[in-house]
């Protein structure tokens, strides 16, 4: 399971921070899309000079949508390889 | 900043009450946790520890490491046990979930690398948990 969590500023005409539908569309082409279903060691170019530890990946995971988002909305993701334990990356 | 957490599971049992206090003030302040029989509870126990991962292994601390001084100095003590009777800390100390989670810091703390730990959460039932994030640095 991957939580992401923005912070920033609640637009004053639509009352959110982001459209969620918005969200889960960036979510989907920067992690899901790269990453569902890979092999990460092979599959994927980021895990050729590192180990895919759960800190490794949240932090790559972290990168590709801190680019993505505007204005440094992103403010930490958390990343759940089994219901037990996550690893998190704040900004 | 990264962080790492994991869940441990204990059941124990506590009674909360003062043994200096009168049945009627025990019964005051706590409610029915002043059963003199006790109750129990499956508790939660959330560690986070947060650090620079080592860069040869990718890694703030091996989980197995986590497993095996949570498992040690933590659940071994509480599992299974009638807190106020079996763990010598709470023969003074009311085992409330505050006490219990600032125990389970002074725990650990002193066993991981220094700065490691970051907080302990303890869910008591689904509907209340306590943090606790160490000493406030303005104390």
């Amino acid at each position: 399971v991957l939580e992401v969590t923005l912070d920033g500023p609640v637009d004053a005409e639509t009352g959110m921070v982001i459209d969620l539908k918005h969200v889960k569309d960036v979510v989907e082409r920067e992690i899901a899309a790269r990453f569902d279903h890979k092999q990460l060691n092979a599959d994927t170019p980021w895990f050729r000079e590192r180990a895919p530890t759960a800190e490794n990946f949240a932090r790559v995971i972290f990168d590709l949508l801190d680019a993505a988002f505007p204005g440094r909305l992103l403010s930490s993701v958390r990343l759940w390889p089994t219901p037990d334990w996550c690893v998190e990356v704040e900004r | 900043v990264i962080s790492l957490a994991r869940r441990y599971r204990f059941s124990a049992a506590h009674v909360l009450a003062r043994d200096e206090w009168s049945a009627d003030k025990n019964r005051e302040v706590y409610g029915k946790c002043a059963n003199p029989a006790g109750h129990g509870h499956n508790y939660e126990a959330e560690i986070w520890i947060s650090g620079e991962p080592d860069p040869a292994t990718g890694m703030i601390l091996p989980v197995s490491r986590l497993d095996e001084l949570v498992g040690e100095r933590v659940v071994a003590r509480l599992d299974e046990r009638l807190l106020n009777r079996d763990v010598p800390d709470f023969a003074r100390a009311v085992p409330t979930a505050e006490n219990i989670a600032h125990w389970i810091w002074n725990q650990l703390e002193p066993a991981l690398p220094a700065g490691l730990l970051r907080r302990v959460r303890l869910v008591e039932t689904p509907n209340n948990s306590v943090e606790y994030a160490g000493p406030s640095e303005d104390a």
